[in-house]
């Protein structure tokens, strides 16, 4: 041997010790007493004890102990001081060490400074705590699921507010949780995106601990590995709500505003109204009264009276298709969408408006574009759109004196298959101080105005996913016009080619908007 | 031969101007109808016209706007309106420049002729 074994053992990176078999301590190493700053003397016997934390010495002594008795080794983790006074942590390993016959003869250890392992593993703990907490801080609720789509975590948010188990949610159990009546349909969703591996965006209802149910929107998403394997799904549920009451509260308004519209519309047009069937009725009374004086005279009048039938029938039918109008314009149900000619329902409007236009005195003239195509809408609501902006274009001229009261109605193809209606008057224009407010509800500058007709127009309007806009003239007067695409977005013909590649979504859940 | 009175009727509503001279007739009168208070001024019946029955709302000339020019040019034919618009401001009006009444329409036999009546009066 070119070395001795002591030289190994001094030279290895650990504090080497040894005892006698009652655990007397008779051997360290160089390292052992150069990481204490002991002599030989004071590591000896049980001197060595002075190294060890006062707090991890029992420990020590009672697993020495038990080794003792039952002839086992032990593993246990300590401080110990270094000889500048501070402690660092080892895990001392201590073997029995026998003789032939089996019997111990004796204990060696080795004690290795576990110090920085120890520090990365509370580390990683403290970082565990830290991403817990951000879970349980985020405003909605966290969950995961593992590749085959087994829920496996919920933030502790999610656990509160169902007040359920995660051994309630694992797998699919987290079903329970939503509406009975939705259930099945967001299981098969969520099953579907699983087996496509697609992301899921769906708006539902889950139950809170105390019974209510509120309304979710849930996205989860896949998470893949570097071959594109999907490893987990991570998922998001947002409270949306208080924005979902919102929205209906606003949705609720806005129709409360439309009928308040139909009201305000109906009393400007009574006038009219009045005078369409007030014509026709007159006609009638007349000739009834003609046609029986013709008959009941010495030498009765059949050919007169005839005549006089004939035109109370003509008459009767004037009036019954005036209130014909009427009830196609006041009493339909709202939201029916369908195929609408423009320049037929603009020309049933001036129809209407006919005899007020002619009270004003108002020079009328018609620009149809001859090949307008339909647009998909809503009939009703674009006639009373139209209606109001008509009747805000007469009245705005119903003060003019020195100039030509003039009404010019047009309607024009525009790019990107769009039309566009227009009404030009040469009223009293735009006040410049009012051009921001003019959409605003309750806005008007008409002394008997409710100013709600254009902002409800321009709610209609933007629910055809069109634009109503104000301009003023070259000359006296102002513009009102809006533009409506031909179909609404998402009707366009022909599959899109990228829908496979966006999140399968269903909305089938809350109730359909397209009014 | 009796000389029938001459009523003339101004209103730019074709049923009335059918209607209205019939019915007239059968009570005994002479009638010509216009379309418009221009019409009315240019033909040669204004001077022999013992009673007009006069729409108010009419294109270019209104009614009101004929009264004021007869009234102008001194012709005191007595008016008669009818009006399909209810306004209870026009009526008292109409009636303060000298017309002899305002009917609504629809209106009855016994109210146009009572109307008449009372016009021809007056002339």
């Amino acid at each position: 041997m070119k070395y001795a074994l002591s030289h190994v053992i001094d030279t290895l990176d650990g504090l080497v010790w040894a005892a006698s078999a009652d655990g007397l301590v008779d051997f360290v190493n160089r390292r052992w007493l150069e990481y204490t700053g002991f002599g030989i003397e004071q590591a000896r016997g049980q001197g060595w004890q002075k190294a060890i934390h006062e707090e991890d010495l029992p420990a020590l002594l009672a697993d020495g102990a038990a080794s003792r008795s039952s002839s086992e080794p032990h593993d246990t983790e300590v401080r110990m001081r270094r000889f500048d006074g501070e402690y660092r942590w080892f895990l001392i390993r201590a073997l029995p060490m026998t003789d032939a016959a089996g019997e111990v003869v004796g204990w060696c250890g080795l004690n290795i400074d576990i110090e920085d392992r120890r520090r990365a593993e509370q580390g990683l703990r403290e970082r565990e705590r830290e991403l817990g907490e951000l879970l349980d801080r985020i405003p909605g609720f966290v969950a995961t699921a593992d590749a085959q789509g087994r829920h496996d975590f919920s933030s502790k948010r999610t656990l509160a507010y169902t007040r359920r188990t995660l051994e309630q949610n694992r797998g699919l159990g987290f079903i329970g949780s939503l509406r009975p009546e939705e259930q099945e349909q967001v299981k098969q969703l969520w099953l579907r995106c699983v087996a496509h591996g697609e992301a899921m965006d769906v708006v539902h209802q889950m139950r809170r601990y105390d019974g209510v149910y509120r309304w979710f929107h849930t996205r989860v998403e896949p998470f893949r590995d570097e071959s594109g394997q999907i490893v987990r799904w991570y998922g998001l549920l947002t409270d949306i709500d208080d924005q979902r009451k919102a929205e209906d509260a606003l949705h609720q308004r806005e129709q409360e505003l439309s009928a308040a519209m139909q009201v305000a519309t109906l009393a400007q047009l009574s006038a009219s109204i009045a005078h369409e069937i007030s014509q026709p009725l007159s006609g009638i009374l007349t000739n009834a009264s003609t046609g029986l004086r013709m008959l009941s005279g010495e030498s009765p009048n059949v050919e007169g009276a005839l005549e006089t039938a004939r035109r109370t029938i003509r008459d009767a039918h004037r009036a019954a298709e005036v209130i014909a109008r009427l009830r196609a314009l006041f009493a339909q149900k709202n939201g029916a969408t369908e195929a609408v000619d423009l320049n037929e329902a603009i020309r049933e409007v001036i129809t209407l408006l006919r005899s007020q236009i002619q009270a004003g005195s108002v020079n009328l003239r018609t620009e149809f574009h001859d090949d307008l195509p339909t647009v998909v809408g809503d009939r009703i609501q674009l006639q009373q759109v139209i209606l109001n902006l008509l009747v805000n274009a007469i009245e705005a001229m119903s003060e003019i004196d020195d100039r030509p009261r003039q009404l010019l109605v047009r309607t024009e193809r525009e790019n990107g298959d769009r039309v566009r209606f227009s009404v030009q008057d040469s009223g009293f224009g735009l006040p410049a101080d009012a051009v921001d407010r003019f959409f605003e509800a309750f806005y008007t500058t008409k002394p008997g105005g409710m100013g709600i007709g254009l902002s409800v127009s321009r709610s209609i309007i933007e629910r055809h996913h069109g634009k109503l806009w104000a301009s003023a003239n070259d000359g006296p007067g102002a513009q009102f016009s809006f533009s409506i695409p031909i179909s609404p977005p998402g009707m366009a013909s022909g599959p899109d080619p990228d829908t496979e590649t966006t999140p399968a979504t269903t909305d089938a859940v809350r109730p359909s908007r397209n009014s | 031969m009796v000389v029938r009175k001459l009523v003339s009727i101004v209103d730019d509503d074709e049923s009335v101007r059918e209607s209205l001279p019939d019915l007239l007739r059968e009570f005994g009168f002479d009638v010509q109808a216009f379309s418009s208070a221009e019409e009315f001024l240019l033909s040669d019946h204004v001077g022999q016209t013992r009673c007009l029955i006069l729409d108010i709302a009419m294109p270019g000339m209104t009614g009101p706007d004929l009264q004021r020019e007869l009234k102008r040019k001194r012709w005191a034919i007595p008016i008669v309106f009818i009006t399909a618009n209810r306004d209870d401001r026009v009526r008292p009006q109409l009636i303060e420049q000298g017309a002899v009444d305002c009917l609504l329409k629809p209106f009855t036999e016994t109210a146009l002729l009572t109307a008449v009546n009372a016009a021809l009066s007056q002339s």
